[in-house]
Parts: C-alpha cells; structure tokens; sequence
C-alpha cells in the first residue's frame, strides 16, 4: 500500500491535479488498485455542472493515466532523482464510460499491463464505484526524460 | 509471406491512420510515416495478440519498416512452428 506521501515521490502532479489519494495494492510490473475520493469540493464540480455535479470523464482517465504512472515505476524501478526528471505522456485513449460518477463516489481503479517496455506501456484500465464498472479501457503512454 | 506482410501493413494502417498505400516495404516508419515510439509498441503488442508470440523489447529498435517487421514477425512463428 502506498499512501499519498510517497505517490507524491513518484507522479509529479500535484493539487489541483493529483487524481489518486491511495495506492491499496500494488504488485510491482503487473497490477496497480488505486483509489480516488471523490468530494463535492472539488473544483471542477463547479461548473461541471452547476447544480448537477457529475466527475468529468476527461478526469477519470486522468486518475487511470496517474494509476498506471504507478504501474510503470514498479516495473522500472526508477530513482528520486530520475523520477523528478520524467515527464509523461498519453499517446492513446480507449475508454468506455458505463456510469456517472457523483460527488461522495469512491473511484477503484485497477491497472495492469498489455505490454510495458522501456519508456512505454500499454495498460489495461478498469474503475469502479461500490464494485460497479463505470469506466474502462486502454491507455497507451509513454515516461521521457525532461532536457532541461 | 504475402499474406503476412498484408496483415502487417493492416495493423500499421490502423496504429497510424495512414492509407494503406503508403505502407511501402521500405517506407520508414518514423520518417515516413510519422510514428512515435507509442504507436511502434501498439504495432508489436498488436502483432503479438494476432500472432500469439511474444516480442522481446530488444527488436523494437529493429522495427524501421514493414519489411523489417515482416521479418520479425516471420523469425517468431518460424520458431513457434
């Protein structure tokens, strides 16, 4: 289990934009369970809708994309020096949204590989409210060393 | 081998969103075809999943052309039989 102290050593982004609070399981290389908690104070329930607060897809697959962040360091193992020099990127998006997901939601996301290799993954991506599939699908993404 | 290299091409029309036409023997594929790094690895987990063998990460580099990946592929299900 991994919890938010040292996710933060490992994905670069931080607030507003750190999507996973907890990593509840992690089998280094082949499956990552992450979790997210879903408050109504999040900033983008204000106009995502206004009076209707429904989590944006876009931030669904952030939260999986932030997952398997995760997935890929385990696989590589890589320092806190090197880590600080990564930048990620999405290359691919296949996701299937089946439910909306609401303010006081628990987002399960599982990740685990099709194939990893140096610098690149593809990744297979399930999340879950009470155990129900609301979202799921294929990522592909890459890890590159800043230049600067 | 025809058919192979017809499949092949598919798989990268399809990775790339390039015409079909396009896919020449030789075309590189990052020069000439624009991939990156990500859709090369989509292309071989791809191959994979059709082929049912496993591709070491050592060959990507080796991917430049359809040729090449041809004979890639052509080396792994020679050796599965």
């Amino acid at each position: 289990m991994l919890e938010i102290e040292e996710i933060q050593k490992i994905l670069p982004q931080r607030f507003p934009f750190l999507m996973i609070d907890r990593v509840t399981e992690l089998d280094p290389g082949k499956k990552v369970v992450a979790i997210k908690n879903v408050t109504v104070n999040e900033g983008f329930f204000d106009g995502h809708f206004p009076d209707n607060p429904i989590m944006p897809g876009v931030l669904i697959v952030e939260a999986m994309a932030q997952a398997s962040i995760v997935l890929f360091h385990s696989k590589f193992n890589a320092n806190e020096a090197q880590v600080k020099k990564m930048s990620y990127y999405l290359g691919s998006v296949k996701v299937r949204f089946m439910h909306p997901v609401f303010p006081g939601d628990q987002l399960k996301i599982t990740v685990e590989p099709v194939k990893m290799v140096t610098g690149a993954a593809i990744v297979n991506v399930v999340a879950c409210v009470d155990d129900k599939e609301v979202a799921k699908g294929e990522l592909v993404l890459s890890a590159k060393e800043n230049q600067s | 081998m025809q058919d192979l290299e017809n499949e092949i091409k598919a798989i990268i029309a399809e990775v790339t969103e390039q015409d079909i036409a396009g896919i020449t023997p030789d075309a590189k594929f990052f020069e000439d075809l624009g991939m990156d790094s990500m859709m090369a690895l989509e292309i071989m987990a791809a191959m994979e999943k059709k082929y049912r063998i496993t591709i070491s990460e050592e060959k990507l580099p080796l991917m430049r052309t359809l040729k090449d990946t041809v004979a890639i592929v052509k080396e792994h299900t020679d050796k599965k039989g």
